[in-house]
């Protein structure tokens, strides 16, 4: 079934289907559809990609009554289990907790900086089933914790978030992707940061090979504020991460960073874009991947350095490890700048496992598995020992033994 | 015989690098292969370390009434082989202490001996790094990343002293140290030293058997042992260089 048809067939299913703009926007968003044709070649959104599992899909949607919201008064700390995409509403002095609103659709299909052919971001929109959205209140300081939970096989989550953190707020989240099911997630997650305000964002995805995961992200940064972003992709299933950070006001920073562990068949697409839009801003974009069997990887970086932007600090960063001769990872790195007091710098280097260093610490009686799962770990040293979330580090620690068992 | 080589002839990337090389040493031997550049003597290095980049095209090694060939990389270091890398491979990320920690108790499994715990090892560890002049501070670092060049030196000597080999093979340990490092480096050596170990020093110069007496001077050219003899042949070396030999 092509998207229109699927579109029309469930469109009664699907958030905000009466609001006459949203409508309008929809129709626009299947022209694009029909108009780009699926250019694989020259559209970023589609690299390896086994498009037929996500155009002829069969929309399928559950409402579930199982979320549920846990505040812990000693820890600061909320736990929040989002169910088929779904949230609870909640509220106290701290948080609030809603529905995503027709405006908050309307004020994201505004902004540009998400190219208008990336067909997962539209096909987002189009069948938009779930979603919520989080106010942090002005100057709190909180953690939350949200488990991802996808209820049944089959289900198509169409699903968009909205944080907020309002002026000098302070929010420490860490979003838990494990699904087991024979699923496919599409979220997309839309962030302002406020004047002095701050995110530290984790995201740990390890879905089952049957669950596909695409996700994307949009952060903007205003005044003073900081979005940190770190993505532990240990999944055997298809995950894609796109996440585009705006820096709009002066004196703010966007750390984009992700580590991924591919084994198997499985793929990653992985994307990272930061627009320079205001002077004394700085970002840095850094992914590491390690690659065993057949998995293949891409990643594109791109920081766009406005000319109003001066004094900018832009830094993209790509390593891979490739475990097997089968093993693929595609780097592109790419710096547009239209400012001329800048600092920026990009690099990449993707091979093998190098064998010097192997040999030095078979020389000192270790084998060569252990030679090699100790360089592993110590490719991502430097990420794992700046979690400074004790329970994160665990978890994390936990799921690289689990991969490293797995490698000969 | 402790180590027998015999007719060894080695190529990498079709070049032939030793040519029908023979050398014999003894448990408590110390012998110093000088030679040019270019004439194989890292690879001798390498090829008895067990590296992989190299075909062997004839020969026999026997080491400790052990086929050498029979045993990998880390089975000859198990077994009591010291290598000390000419240049010392930087690896960030892997912490000194742990990685040596791992590394003698994997040498006590294979020789069936009890495996040193955390404190016993940190003591070990503690003291021989004193005798080197190592601050501790350094042991808190990656294995040789940022290391100074005789700072790496100084790390293989210890990582030696920890692992008491049978054999250590010090390939060109002396270069890139500066006097005081080099009388610090062969210090340490020279503690180790016992009659039921031996020592294969390759160097290109003099200097270094200034300080570690060897029992036995070889010269090595084009991948073949042309002399051996005693420390005459150095101080011969050192007056006329190796046009001579060649």
């Amino acid at each position: 079934m092509n998207i229109q048809d699927n579109y029309q067939k469930n469109k009664k299913k699907i958030f905000f289907s009466e609001n006459k703009d949203i409508q309008t926007h929809r129709e626009k968003l299947i022209n694009i559809f029909e108009n780009d044709g699926f250019d694989k070649k020259n559209n970023e959104s589609l690299k390896n990609i086994n498009l037929k599992n996500f155009i002829d899909f069969k929309y399928r949607y559950l409402i579930s009554e199982e979320t549920s919201v846990i505040y812990n008064n000693q820890e600061n700390n909320y736990s929040i289990v989002s169910v088929n995409g779904q949230c609870l509403s909640f509220k106290d002095d701290k948080i609030e907790i809603t529905k995503i609103l027709d405006e908050d659709y309307n004020d994201f299909s505004k902004n540009d900086t998400i190219e208008n052919n990336d067909h997962f971001v539209n096909l987002n929109s189009l069948f938009l089933n779930s979603g919520f959205k989080i106010v942090i209140k002005k100057n709190n300081n909180i953690k939350i914790k949200i488990s991802n939970i996808i209820t049944d096989d089959d289900l198509t989550i169409f699903q968009k978030n909205n944080y907020i953190c309002e002026e000098g707020s302070s929010l420490n989240l860490i979003e838990e992707y494990e699904n087991k099911n024979n699923s496919t997630s599409n979220i997309l997650n839309v962030i302002k940061l406020e004047k002095n305000s701050q995110l530290n964002h984790f995201l740990i995805q390890d879905n089952s090979p049957n669950h596909n995961l695409i996700i994307t992200s949009h952060s903007s940064c205003k005044k003073d504020s900081k979005y940190t972003q770190k993505v532990y992709n240990f999944s055997e299933g298809y995950v894609r991460n796109f996440h585009y950070s705006e820096l709009i006001e002066a004196n703010s920073e966007a750390d984009l960073q992700g580590i991924f562990f591919l084994k198997d068949n499985n793929t990653c697409n992985n994307k990272t874009f930061v627009k320079h839009l205001a002077e004394d801003c700085k970002s840095n974009q850094v992914y590491k991947g390690i690659l065993n069997d057949s998995s293949k990887a891409t990643y594109f970086s791109n920081t766009h350095v406005d000319q109003v932007a001066q004094k900018t600090e832009g830094y993209q960063l790509s390593k891979g490890i490739l475990l097997s001769d089968n093993a693929s990872y595609f780097s592109k790195p790419e710096l547009k700048i239209y400012a001329d007091d800048v600092k920026c710098s990009h690099g990449s280097t993707i091979g093998p496992i190098d064998e010097n260093a192997i040999f030095y610490l078979r020389s000192r009686g270790m084998s060569k598995i252990a030679a090699t799962k100790i360089l592993i770990s110590s490719f991502i040293n430097e990420e794992l020992s700046s979690i400074d979330n004790e329970q994160m580090s665990e978890i994390i620690q936990k799921k690289l033994v689990r991969y490293l068992s797995k490698v000969k | 015989m402790f180590l027998e080589i015999k007719d060894l002839s080695v190529k990498i990337e079709n070049k032939n690098i030793l040519k029908s090389l023979n050398l014999n040493i003894n448990k408590g031997e110390v012998h110093a292969i000088m030679g040019p550049n270019g004439s194989g003597k890292s690879t001798l290095a390498n090829v008895l370390a067990g590296k992989e980049d190299y075909e062997i095209l004839d020969g026999k090694i026997n080491f400790k009434d052990n086929d050498l060939f029979d045993l990998n990389i880390e089975e000859r270091a198990q077994e009591g082989m010291f290598l000390a890398f000419q240049y010392p491979v930087e690896i960030p990320g892997v912490n000194i202490t742990p990685f040596l920690h791992s590394a003698i108790n994997s040498k006590r499994k294979r020789m069936n001996e009890e495996e040193i715990d955390n404190l016993s090892f940190a003591k070990l560890l503690k003291s021989k790094a004193s005798d080197l002049g190592i601050n501790i501070d350094m042991l808190k670092r990656s294995v040789n990343t940022g290391f100074s060049g005789g700072e790496k030196k100084r790390y293989e000597i210890l990582q030696m002293s920890i692992l008491n080999p049978d054999l250590a093979i010090l390939d060109e340990t002396d270069s890139g140290l500066d006097i005081d490092a080099l009388k610090i480096v062969t210090d340490g050596v020279n503690k180790l030293k016992t009659k039921d170990n031996s020592f294969l020093i390759i160097t290109h110069y003099q200097k270094l058997l200034d300080y570690i007496k060897p029992d036995y001077v070889h010269v090595m050219v084009n991948g073949s042992i042309v002399k051996s003899g005693g420390s005459e042949i150095a101080a011969e070396i050192e007056k006329d260089g190796f046009q001579k030999f060649q």
